[in-house]
């Protein structure tokens, strides 16, 4: 357990390292071995990690590490909660009056009732669906990868759109998708400007960098 | 510049350790024990050190087969005259048991 617990930490240093300590990340992992000898492969790994949480505010490639967990932890993943924390409550409040309707004297509208309850399940797997693409997103911002970020925020662009359709013409409400949407274009500028970081990090990288 | 502060002990540690042999190329991992310096003590010295010209550093063959090869460092010329200028007393001045 504990040989696995250093690797990780060993793992988690080498990578907050950053391309411009790349040798001493590896310099730090090939030493990993005679430290697992001398039985002391935690200290020798969590002593590495200080010294890669020490080193990352130094380049720019930690600082955008920093930037990434920051907007993951601080925004992304607060939003994945608010989606949760929104089809629970979406659920719990299907068994209520219709929505978007105000209890009128001639009884409710069996026909916007069955609409609505039909929309219920979709609706529903959205919010889910939303909530599951902002932890990919996260965990996708914190890896660096791309690609993926760019299909996870169109996967998140489009169940947006959806539930927003639904919302308006199903439940004639979308009174709860407010913020959310301004929260969503706060989460979109903040990955755009990250990426534009990313980038000029990487063009201003060596060659010999970007090869490896 | 920062080569112009005074060394810290930890530092004087590892200019003893390597100033010992100059010519012979030291592990990470050997200069930790020899030292009693932790890896998060080390490794920001010597990633210093090397930025300032004091140390080199190179990949060297496994001595046993299977094992990645491993980082290993030594004082340049610069290092040797910088670890004679901090201590004129000669290396027996700074072991570690003048720290203790």
């Amino acid at each position: 357990m504990k040989p696995a617990v250093s690797r990780a930490l060993l793992s988690l240093a080498s990578r907050s390292l950053g391309s411009d300590r790349r040798t001493w990340a590896m310099a730090m992992e090939a030493e990993f071995e005679a430290a697992v000898e001398d039985r002391r492969p935690f200290l020798f790994a969590l002593g590495c990690l200080f010294v890669a949480w020490r080193e990352i505010g130094k380049h720019s490639e930690g600082r955008l590490i920093l930037a990434s967990y920051a907007l993951a932890l601080g925004l992304l993943i607060p939003m994945a909660a608010l989606q949760f924390q929104q089809a629970v409550g979406f659920l719990s409040s299907a068994d209520g009056p219709p929505y978007g309707i105000p209890s009128a004297g001639d009884g409710p509208n069996l026909y916007l009732i069955w609409s609505q309850n039909s929309a219920i399940p979709i609706l529903l797997i959205t919010w889910l669906l939303l909530a599951m693409a902002h932890l990919c997103l996260a965990w996708m911002l914190v890896e660096g990868d791309w690609p993926r970020i760019v299909k996870c925020g169109t996967l998140i662009g489009a169940a947006m759109i959806t539930l927003s359709l639904f919302m308006g013409v199903l439940m004639l409400d979308l009174s709860s998708l407010k913020a959310q949407v301004a929260e969503l274009v706060i989460e979109f500028v903040a990955v755009v400007a990250i990426s534009r970081w990313h980038i000029r990090i990487s063009s201003d990288a060596s060659p010999e960098l970007l090869a490896r | 510049m920062g080569r112009s502060r005074r060394p810290s002990k930890q530092m004087l540690l590892l200019l003893e350790a390597l100033s010992a042999h100059t010519q012979q190329w030291r592990h990470g991992y050997d200069l930790m024990k020899e030292t009693g310096l932790l890896s998060g003590t080390l490794y920001p010295l010597l990633i210093r050190m090397t930025d300032q010209g004091l140390v080199e550093a190179e990949w060297r063959e496994p001595e046993h087969p299977g094992r990645p090869a491993r980082h290993a460092y030594r004082l340049t010329s610069a290092g040797v005259a910088f670890a004679r200028m901090a201590t004129p007393a000669g290396p027996m001045a700074f072991t570690k048991a003048a720290f203790a």
